[in-house]
């Protein structure tokens, strides 16, 4: 009986958003990394709500490849009918566009941004045998030996990397960047103390910072981060105005209608509150975006691509 | 002693019967998708972790954990009776245990190699309990400038692979490290011998190719004979290891599983050397070593061993340092977040309950992967009796099914086909794969590490004799080197390496 009301009062509310009756059908929803990666966790984590909320199944589907460009570019090129999804990550969106020499797709016109969903601080984290004890002591031992210190990164283009591009624009220092395959080797040799400083996001640094394998100086956001807050950010420790954080979000084909859009973003936003959904993207160093509405994410987005225009270009990042 | 209560403890989780349900159905699960070409564990987690939500952290890890190794019993199978490695460690599986299987020995090497897992899976396991802590030191000592140098003696060590020409061996090595180049420079981030292609910008699969170059090549060469394929199943004697089986292989599994409990330490590839590093090793030390590559049981042993024991020690720099070894260690990383357990080095001591628990349902996992391997080999052997024109096409559909769901891309899948013609003209020019398989392997890693350590050392070389690790592995390179490229010795090298057919 019980399943049944279920049914009827599943159907009601189907009926009430059915103008276009959408879906109708199975939805797609892109991760445009590999699986078991944080982007991948998280649409993991959002299919099964949106599937109760929408009353269809939502599929993950990993389509890895070229920084995200494959995944996204899938997407780019479906049909606008709501019913194939992407998330769209800063690497997408803002930074390949400025890396790769050919870019398959449009990161504005193509896309139809839905809903923010994680933002994660970047962390500066030290060896611990560096004797920088603050970002100052830092900037001082940087200009003290120019071309000495080594800053580790994930990859060339990554958010690690761009950010110490970002750190030696705004403190005229100049330290040598190492990329690594990955941040997993590159923590490796931060706690060995082969390499000295990275900036490393916060979900990864986290258990190695509360251990004591290597120290922390400052979080990247322009807000201090509920999980450290005794860690100044960069802006208070003296950078006025640096500000970066990994982000990704649901993204639909540009074109894709309004009602969709609308409704999957309202859907999205109840998912991020559910205790368990929170609770397990705040075990991967997220808090809640403050960008909420598909119109402030598309300014969100237009605002990313344009810094990291600059600052892949003020700094070299591009490879060719 | 602190190890006693810690392993009790850990007993006392892994035996509770919905664990011991969960590493049952992980190892099943394992060892089906190993035997499967191509699905490997990577997919299969992935696609497990949803479910992994609803379970308690510690019983979900210990399925996942179940499948990664289930799946390193289950790949020796395919590799032993079709030729066909599932993963990079079954390859050198391929080359001993599929001849076995053509001399009508496929029982006695599906024995071999479960048992042998087994042996080196129990003992991996009492390492990981007594000595995690300081391996996983070991582990940080391992640099760029250290890695590099494994490599280098690690590809050296390749050339010994082969049993044709050795001008044929070098050769193919030195295709491998060109196929490898393919792919974004990690350096400048540029892309090499892409031609536009966006698939091809990390670089090429290492399955997609092994499945390509042995499976498929194998297939297309079988096809040559109209209908009169091998039929190796009529000359099927025993499914049990002779008396005199058990006299050769139990050195190569002590050796295999120390070897690569050693080498599985290593976050990076060291994991994937175990398998190579131990059947060189074998092929150098034992006395039969004329036979390698012609059915010899100790090339089924060792490896198999080695990689068995590197599947389990990897876990200690996942568990201590929260350092992933490879791409299912990553995935398991990923579990283990959705659970809200930070990996790192406070997991040991935080919950001491997961740690142990993991450990002793390991060693549980191994008993029952053997229970249920050991009478699967009549079954598995039943298989070869299935007509040709039926086994062959079901393979090649799970092949391509395999490899598509690496990426779900198709590019993937018609990149095998082209590897199959590759690997049909090696097989006609008699030019091995498997050296192929370790520089394609090798070449990126050696690569990376040799410019991320001269990066460091701001272009100076000597970096690699300054480090005593890395010193080590060059001089051990060299002499290897000596012994194979001096002209007196050219005799004894040929017999090492030639032998006619």
């Amino acid at each position: 009986m019980r399943q049944f009301l279920a049914c009827v009062v599943l159907l009601a509310a189907a009926g009430g958003a059915a103008a276009q009756a959408w879906p109708a059908k199975p939805i797609r929803l892109i991760a445009p990394y590999a699986a078991g990666g944080p982007i991948d966790i998280s649409a993991r984590l959002l299919a099964p709500k949106l599937q109760q909320a929408l009353g269809q199944p939502v599929l993950v589907e990993n389509r890895p490849g070229a920084g995200g460009n494959i995944g996204a570019d899938f997407v780019a090129k479906s049909a606008p009918d709501g019913y194939t999804l992407v998330i769209g990550a800063i690497a997408t969106h803002a930074i390949n566009p400025w890396l790769f020499a050919a870019m398959p797709y449009d990161p504005i016109r193509d896309f139809r941004p839905v809903a923010l969903i994680v933002q994660v601080p970047n962390v500066l984290v030290v060896n611990n045998e560096l004797p920088a004890r603050s970002v100052k002591d830092l900037i001082a031992l940087a200009k003290a030996r120019p071309g000495k210190l080594d800053f580790a990164s994930g990859s060339t283009g990554s958010t690690g990397h761009l950010a110490g591009e970002m750190f030696k624009l705004m403190t005229g220092t100049y330290m040598v960047h190492i990329p690594y395959k990955g941040a997993a080797p590159a923590v490796t040799d931060l706690m060995a103390g082969r390499v000295h400083l990275m900036f490393d996001n916060l979900a990864s640094a986290l258990p190695n910072v509360k251990a004591g394998k290597v120290r922390a100086l400052a979080v990247t956001t322009r807000q201090r981060s509920g999980f450290l807050p005794e860690l100044p950010t960069l802006d208070e420790a003296g950078l006025k105005g640096f500000e970066m954080t990994t982000w990704w979000g649901v993204m639909a084909p540009a074109k894709t209608p309004d009602a969709v859009v609308q409704r999957l973003n309202a859907e999205i936003f109840k998912a991020l509150e559910l205790a368990d959904v929170k609770e397990r993207l705040r075990a991967m160093g997220s808090e809640t975006p403050a960008v909420r509405t598909p119109q402030a994410f598309s300014a969100f987005v237009a605002s990313e691509l344009k810094t990291y225009g600059e600052l892949v270009k003020r700094s070299g990042a591009k490879p060719d | 002693m602190d190890i006693f209560a810690n392993l009790a403890l850990g007993f006392g989780v892994a035996l509770t019967p919905f664990n011991l349900l969960m590493c049952l159905i992980g190892v099943l699960l394992g060892t089906l998708i190993g035997v499967l070409p191509g699905v490997g564990p990577v997919a299969t987690i992935a696609m497990l972790l949803p479910i992994t939500f609803n379970l308690n952290p510690i019983a979900a890890l210990i399925m996942l954990a179940g499948i990664y190794y289930g799946a390193q019993y289950g790949g020796s199978t395919t590799a032993i009776l079709v030729n066909l490695p599932g993963e990079s460690s079954s390859v050198v599986t391929c080359l001993d245990g599929y001849q076995m299987a053509r001399q009508g020995r496929a029982g006695p090497a599906l024995a071999t190699a479960a048992l042998g897992s087994f042996f080196a899976g129990c003992i991996a396991t009492l390492i990981v309990a007594m000595f995690a802590p300081p391996l996983a030191e070991v582990a940080l000592k391992f640099g760029p400038a250290e890695y590099f140098s494994l490599m280098v003696l690690g590809l050296v060590a390749a050339v010994v692979l082969a049993h044709g020409s050795l001008l044929k061996a070098i050769a193919m090595v030195i295709l491998g490290l060109l196929l490898g180049l393919i792919g974004t420079d990690v350096n400048s981030g540029v892309l090499r011998f892409a031609f536009g292609i966006s698939e091809l910008a990390d670089g090429i699969g290492f399955v997609t190719v092994a499945m390509g170059m042995f499976g498929l090549a194998e297939i297309i060469a079988n096809l040559e004979h109209q209908g009169t394929r091998e039929v190796f199943t009529k000359k099927v004697t025993h499914l049990w290891p002779t008396k005199e089986d058990w006299k050769r292989i139990w050195a190569p599994i002590l050796r295999g599983t120390f070897l690569g409990s050693a080498l599985g330490i290593l976050p990076g590839g060291g994991a994937l050397l175990a398998s190579f590093g131990a059947y060189t090793l074998e092929k150098k030390v034992s006395k039969y070593s004329r036979e390698f590559g012609k059915g010899a049981i100790e090339g089924v042993a060792a490896p198999e061993s080695a990689n068995n024991a590197g599947a389990q020690t990897s876990f200690i720099p996942l568990l201590t340092l929260g350092i992933p070894s490879n791409a299912v260690m990553a995935l398991m990383i990923g579990a283990m977040m959705i659970q809200g357990i930070a990996p790192g080095p406070q997991v040991m001591t935080e919950r001491p309950q997961l740690f142990w628990g993991m450990i002793a349902s390991m060693w549980v996992g191994n008993l029952m992967l053997v229970v249920l391997n050991l009478p699967l080999i009549g079954m598995w052997i039943k298989l070869l009796t299935v007509p040709y024109r039926i086994l062959y096409p079901s393979i090649l559909v799970f092949m391509a099914i395999g490899v598509f769901s690496l990426s779900n891309n198709p590019f993937d899948v018609l990149l095998m086909g082209l590897f199959g013609l590759l690997g049909y003209v090696c097989v006609k020019l008699e030019c091995e794969p498997a050296p192929m398989i370790l520089g394609f392997i090798l070449g990126p890693l050696m690569e990376e590490n040799l410019r991320r350590a001269m990066l460091l050392s701001r272009g100076d070389p000597l970096t690699f004799i300054q480090k005593p690790i890395s010193a080590g592995f060059i001089i051990a390179s060299v002499i290897l080197l000596v012994i194979i490229a001096l002209p007196q010795l050219r005799k004894k090298r040929a017999e090492v390496f030639v032998e006619e057919v």
